[in-house]
Protein backbone atom coordinates (compact mmCIF):
# COMPACT_ATOMS: atom_id res chain seq x y z
CA UNK A 1 0.00 0.00 0.00
CA UNK A 2 2.34 2.53 1.06
CA UNK A 3 4.48 1.51 -1.96
CA UNK A 4 1.19 2.19 -4.15
CA UNK A 5 1.65 6.07 -2.56
CA UNK A 6 4.94 6.29 -3.14
CA UNK A 7 4.54 5.11 -7.10
CA UNK A 8 1.94 7.96 -6.87
CA UNK A 9 3.87 10.61 -5.64
CA UNK A 10 6.35 10.49 -8.16
CA UNK A 11 6.04 13.61 -11.15
CA UNK A 12 4.62 12.35 -14.38
CA UNK A 13 6.61 13.68 -17.32
CA UNK A 14 5.63 16.56 -19.32
CA UNK A 15 4.46 15.64 -22.68
CA UNK A 16 4.19 11.84 -21.68
CA UNK A 17 0.72 11.43 -22.44
CA UNK A 18 1.26 12.97 -26.01
CA UNK A 19 3.78 10.54 -26.94
CA UNK A 20 1.87 7.69 -25.33
CA UNK A 21 -0.74 8.43 -27.90
CA UNK A 22 1.43 8.63 -30.75
CA UNK A 23 2.96 5.85 -30.12
CA UNK A 24 -0.59 4.21 -30.05
CA UNK A 25 -1.66 5.64 -33.79
CA UNK A 26 1.68 4.28 -34.72
CA UNK A 27 1.33 1.20 -33.91
CA UNK A 28 -2.35 0.89 -35.03
CA UNK A 29 -1.05 2.07 -38.47
CA UNK A 30 1.51 -0.68 -38.40
CA UNK A 31 -0.99 -3.49 -37.21
CA UNK A 32 -3.19 -2.35 -40.39
CA UNK A 33 -0.25 -2.67 -42.88
CA UNK A 34 0.92 -5.85 -41.77
CA UNK A 35 -3.00 -6.91 -42.27
CA UNK A 36 -2.88 -5.45 -45.75
CA UNK A 37 0.22 -7.34 -46.53
CA UNK A 38 -1.67 -10.92 -45.09
CA UNK A 39 -4.37 -10.39 -47.82
CA UNK A 40 -1.81 -10.96 -50.37
CA UNK A 41 -0.21 -14.14 -49.44
CA UNK A 42 -4.06 -15.16 -49.06
CA UNK A 43 -4.81 -14.74 -52.41
CA UNK A 44 -2.06 -16.58 -53.54
CA UNK A 45 -3.11 -19.08 -51.33
CA UNK A 46 -6.08 -19.88 -53.59
CA UNK A 47 -4.61 -19.10 -56.48
CA UNK A 48 -2.05 -22.18 -55.58
CA UNK A 49 -5.01 -24.25 -54.23
CA UNK A 50 -7.05 -23.71 -57.53
CA UNK A 51 -3.68 -23.99 -59.89
CA UNK A 52 -2.46 -27.80 -57.85
CA UNK A 53 -6.04 -28.70 -58.77
CA UNK A 54 -5.93 -27.98 -61.93
CA UNK A 55 -2.72 -29.77 -61.96
CA UNK A 56 -4.07 -32.81 -60.26
CA UNK A 57 -6.57 -33.20 -63.08
CA UNK A 58 -4.18 -32.08 -65.73
CA UNK A 59 -2.24 -35.20 -65.12
CA UNK A 60 -5.07 -37.47 -64.11
CA UNK A 61 -6.51 -36.68 -67.23
CA UNK A 62 -3.54 -37.35 -69.77
CA UNK A 63 -3.15 -41.02 -67.98
CA UNK A 64 -6.76 -41.34 -68.02
CA UNK A 65 -6.53 -40.57 -71.99
CA UNK A 66 -3.50 -42.74 -72.57
CA UNK A 67 -5.79 -45.49 -71.67
CA UNK A 68 -8.59 -44.87 -73.46
CA UNK A 69 -8.43 -46.55 -77.07
CA UNK A 70 -7.12 -44.22 -80.07
CA UNK A 71 -9.83 -41.36 -81.17
CA UNK A 72 -9.61 -41.46 -84.87
CA UNK A 73 -11.41 -38.52 -85.32
CA UNK A 74 -8.55 -36.37 -83.41
CA UNK A 75 -5.22 -37.55 -85.60
CA UNK A 76 -4.25 -35.83 -88.47
CA UNK A 77 -5.51 -38.34 -91.60
CA UNK A 78 -1.76 -37.41 -93.30
CA UNK A 79 1.56 -37.67 -91.99
CA UNK A 80 3.02 -35.67 -94.80
CA UNK A 81 2.40 -31.78 -94.43
CA UNK A 82 2.58 -31.57 -98.22
CA UNK A 83 -0.12 -34.42 -98.97
CA UNK A 84 -2.45 -32.95 -95.83
CA UNK A 85 -1.86 -29.27 -97.70
CA UNK A 86 -2.62 -30.83 -101.37
CA UNK A 87 -5.81 -31.80 -99.43
CA UNK A 88 -6.64 -28.67 -97.81
CA UNK A 89 -6.10 -26.46 -101.11
CA UNK A 90 -8.36 -28.56 -103.15
CA UNK A 91 -11.24 -28.60 -100.06
CA UNK A 92 -10.57 -24.36 -100.27
CA UNK A 93 -10.65 -24.65 -103.89
CA UNK A 94 -13.75 -26.62 -104.08
CA UNK A 95 -15.23 -23.92 -101.69
CA UNK A 96 -14.20 -20.80 -103.45
CA UNK A 97 -14.89 -22.17 -106.76
CA UNK A 98 -18.98 -23.03 -105.53
CA UNK A 99 -19.16 -19.93 -103.90
CA UNK A 100 -18.01 -17.96 -107.47
CA UNK A 101 -20.44 -20.23 -108.94
CA UNK A 102 -23.29 -18.93 -106.81
CA UNK A 103 -22.23 -15.39 -107.08
CA UNK A 104 -21.98 -15.82 -111.14
CA UNK A 105 -25.60 -16.41 -111.16
CA UNK A 106 -26.27 -13.59 -108.82
CA UNK A 107 -24.84 -11.01 -110.85
CA UNK A 108 -26.02 -12.65 -113.90
CA UNK A 109 -29.98 -12.75 -112.31
CA UNK A 110 -28.84 -9.15 -111.48
CA UNK A 111 -27.72 -7.98 -115.18
CA UNK A 112 -30.88 -9.02 -116.05
CA UNK A 113 -32.96 -7.43 -113.98
CA UNK A 114 -31.25 -4.43 -115.44
CA UNK A 115 -31.43 -4.60 -118.73
CA UNK A 116 -35.74 -5.72 -118.38
CA UNK A 117 -35.66 -2.14 -116.14
CA UNK A 118 -34.18 -0.35 -119.01
CA UNK A 119 -36.39 -1.70 -121.77
CA UNK A 120 -39.42 -0.92 -120.10
CA UNK A 121 -38.28 2.24 -119.13
CA UNK A 122 -37.06 2.60 -122.69
CA UNK A 123 -40.91 1.59 -123.93
CA UNK A 124 -42.80 3.43 -121.15
CA UNK A 125 -40.95 6.46 -122.54
CA UNK A 126 -42.06 5.63 -126.14
CA UNK A 127 -46.01 5.48 -125.01
CA UNK A 128 -45.08 8.79 -123.59
CA UNK B 1 -12.95 -21.23 -52.70
CA UNK B 2 -15.47 -20.09 -55.60
CA UNK B 3 -12.25 -18.61 -57.35
CA UNK B 4 -10.63 -22.00 -56.83
CA UNK B 5 -13.49 -23.58 -58.63
CA UNK B 6 -13.68 -21.26 -61.13
CA UNK B 7 -10.03 -21.87 -61.75
CA UNK B 8 -10.52 -25.35 -62.12
CA UNK B 9 -13.24 -25.27 -64.54
CA UNK B 10 -11.39 -22.74 -66.71
CA UNK B 11 -8.44 -25.38 -66.59
CA UNK B 12 -10.81 -28.13 -67.71
CA UNK B 13 -12.34 -26.81 -70.48
CA UNK B 14 -9.12 -25.53 -71.73
CA UNK B 15 -8.19 -29.29 -71.50
CA UNK B 16 -11.18 -30.09 -73.32
CA UNK B 17 -11.13 -27.46 -76.06
CA UNK B 18 -11.27 -28.89 -79.53
CA UNK B 19 -9.99 -27.69 -83.02
CA UNK B 20 -12.68 -29.60 -84.77
CA UNK B 21 -16.27 -29.72 -84.81
CA UNK B 22 -17.01 -32.23 -82.53
CA UNK B 23 -20.76 -33.27 -83.88
CA UNK B 24 -18.75 -34.61 -87.35
CA UNK B 25 -16.28 -36.67 -85.43
CA UNK B 26 -18.46 -39.74 -85.24
CA UNK B 27 -17.98 -40.11 -88.88
CA UNK B 28 -14.30 -41.24 -88.21
CA UNK B 29 -14.86 -45.02 -87.94
CA UNK B 30 -18.01 -45.46 -89.46
CA UNK B 31 -18.26 -48.23 -92.13
CA UNK B 32 -18.21 -46.95 -96.10
CA UNK B 33 -17.66 -43.70 -94.92
CA UNK B 34 -14.25 -41.69 -95.92
CA UNK B 35 -13.25 -39.70 -93.00
CA UNK B 36 -10.29 -37.04 -93.28
CA UNK B 37 -8.64 -34.69 -90.70
CA UNK B 38 -6.49 -32.17 -91.34
CA UNK B 39 -5.60 -29.62 -88.16
CA UNK B 40 -3.91 -26.43 -87.88
CA UNK B 41 -0.85 -28.27 -87.03
CA UNK B 42 -0.54 -29.75 -90.37
CA UNK B 43 -1.95 -27.05 -92.20
CA UNK B 44 0.70 -24.58 -90.89
CA UNK B 45 3.56 -26.93 -91.60
CA UNK B 46 3.27 -26.61 -94.83
CA UNK B 47 3.88 -23.87 -97.20
CA UNK B 48 1.86 -20.28 -96.16
CA UNK B 49 1.13 -19.32 -99.57
CA UNK B 50 -1.78 -21.51 -101.31
CA UNK B 51 -2.08 -21.61 -105.11
CA UNK B 52 -5.65 -21.18 -105.84
CA UNK B 53 -7.24 -22.85 -108.99
CA UNK B 54 -9.54 -19.45 -109.42
CA UNK B 55 -7.84 -16.41 -110.70
CA UNK B 56 -7.88 -12.92 -108.33
CA UNK B 57 -9.48 -15.20 -105.39
CA UNK B 58 -8.36 -14.91 -102.19
CA UNK B 59 -8.11 -18.12 -100.07
CA UNK B 60 -5.27 -17.62 -97.75
CA UNK B 61 -7.48 -15.25 -95.19
CA UNK B 62 -9.49 -18.06 -94.43
CA UNK B 63 -6.83 -20.49 -94.86
CA UNK B 64 -4.54 -18.51 -92.28
CA UNK B 65 -7.39 -18.48 -89.70
CA UNK B 66 -8.57 -22.28 -89.68
CA UNK B 67 -8.34 -24.72 -87.07
CA UNK B 68 -9.27 -27.61 -88.69
CA UNK B 69 -10.60 -29.27 -91.98
CA UNK B 70 -12.61 -32.23 -92.07
CA UNK B 71 -13.46 -34.35 -95.13
CA UNK B 72 -16.17 -37.06 -95.08
CA UNK B 73 -17.46 -38.63 -98.09
CA UNK B 74 -19.54 -41.93 -99.00
CA UNK B 75 -20.56 -43.17 -101.92
CA UNK B 76 -22.81 -46.11 -100.91
CA UNK B 77 -26.01 -45.64 -102.01
CA UNK B 78 -27.72 -46.00 -98.42
CA UNK B 79 -24.88 -44.29 -96.89
CA UNK B 80 -25.61 -41.13 -98.93
CA UNK B 81 -28.89 -40.66 -97.54
CA UNK B 82 -27.75 -41.07 -94.00
CA UNK B 83 -25.45 -39.13 -94.18
CA UNK B 84 -27.12 -36.15 -96.14
CA UNK B 85 -29.58 -36.74 -92.98
CA UNK B 86 -27.21 -37.14 -90.51
CA UNK B 87 -25.69 -33.57 -91.42
CA UNK B 88 -29.03 -32.07 -91.79
CA UNK B 89 -29.83 -32.97 -88.29
CA UNK B 90 -26.40 -31.32 -87.17
CA UNK B 91 -26.87 -28.15 -89.05
CA UNK B 92 -30.52 -27.69 -87.63
CA UNK B 93 -29.33 -28.21 -84.36
CA UNK B 94 -26.20 -26.36 -84.14
CA UNK B 95 -28.45 -23.08 -85.81
CA UNK B 96 -26.48 -23.19 -89.09
CA UNK B 97 -27.52 -20.65 -91.47
CA UNK B 98 -27.64 -21.12 -95.05
CA UNK B 99 -24.75 -19.48 -97.01
CA UNK B 100 -25.47 -20.08 -100.39
CA UNK B 101 -27.27 -22.92 -102.31
CA UNK B 102 -25.88 -23.76 -105.91
CA UNK B 103 -27.71 -26.62 -108.21
CA UNK B 104 -26.05 -27.45 -111.70
CA UNK B 105 -27.65 -30.37 -114.00
CA UNK B 106 -27.00 -33.53 -110.75
CA UNK B 107 -24.98 -31.22 -109.18
CA UNK B 108 -26.05 -29.96 -106.13
CA UNK B 109 -24.03 -27.78 -103.30
CA UNK B 110 -25.06 -25.94 -100.36
CA UNK B 111 -23.14 -24.01 -98.42
CA UNK B 112 -23.75 -23.58 -94.32
CA UNK B 113 -22.34 -21.45 -91.94
CA UNK B 114 -22.09 -21.15 -87.92
CA UNK B 115 -20.24 -17.86 -86.86
CA UNK B 116 -19.37 -17.91 -82.81
CA UNK B 117 -16.82 -16.25 -80.69
CA UNK B 118 -15.02 -19.15 -79.61
CA UNK B 119 -15.60 -21.27 -82.91
CA UNK B 120 -16.85 -20.94 -86.19
CA UNK B 121 -17.50 -23.19 -89.27
CA UNK B 122 -18.40 -23.56 -92.50
CA UNK B 123 -20.30 -26.43 -94.18
CA UNK B 124 -20.03 -27.36 -97.74
CA UNK B 125 -22.73 -30.70 -98.72
CA UNK B 126 -21.84 -31.76 -102.06
CA UNK B 127 -24.87 -34.11 -103.52
CA UNK B 128 -23.25 -35.53 -106.99
CA UNK B 129 -24.24 -38.68 -108.82
CA UNK B 130 -20.97 -40.19 -107.64
CA UNK B 131 -21.77 -39.63 -104.07
CA UNK B 132 -22.16 -37.17 -101.05
CA UNK B 133 -19.22 -35.16 -99.53
CA UNK B 134 -19.48 -32.74 -96.24
CA UNK B 135 -16.50 -30.51 -96.10
CA UNK B 136 -16.52 -28.66 -92.55
CA UNK B 137 -13.88 -25.98 -92.42
CA UNK B 138 -13.85 -24.65 -89.05
CA UNK B 139 -11.57 -22.01 -87.37
CA UNK B 140 -12.23 -18.47 -85.78
CA UNK B 141 -12.77 -16.55 -88.54
CA UNK B 142 -16.27 -14.39 -89.69
CA UNK B 143 -18.15 -14.09 -92.32
CA UNK B 144 -16.36 -11.77 -94.40
CA UNK B 145 -12.99 -13.41 -94.47
CA UNK B 146 -15.39 -16.41 -96.79
CA UNK B 147 -16.29 -14.23 -98.99
CA UNK B 148 -12.96 -13.13 -99.52
CA UNK B 149 -12.82 -16.03 -101.78
CA UNK B 150 -15.36 -14.48 -103.92
CA UNK B 151 -13.35 -13.47 -107.42
CA UNK B 152 -13.37 -9.55 -107.36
Amino acid sequence: MDELKSLEQIPIPEGLEERLSKKIDEWEREEKQTARRILLPRALRYTAVAASIALVFGVGFHYLRQNEPVNLAEQDTYQDPVKAQQEAERALNLLALNLNKGMGHLERAKALSEKTEQTLNEQLKALK
Amino acid sequence: MIKALFCTVLAMVSFTANAQVKAFEKYADMKDVTYVFISKYMLGLASKNATPSIPKVDINTLKNKLTGIQIIHSEKKGMRKKLKSDVQEILDRDKYEVLMQVKEDNNNVNIFHCVNKRQSAVVMLVEEDSGITAIVFSGKFNIEDVMKMVQE
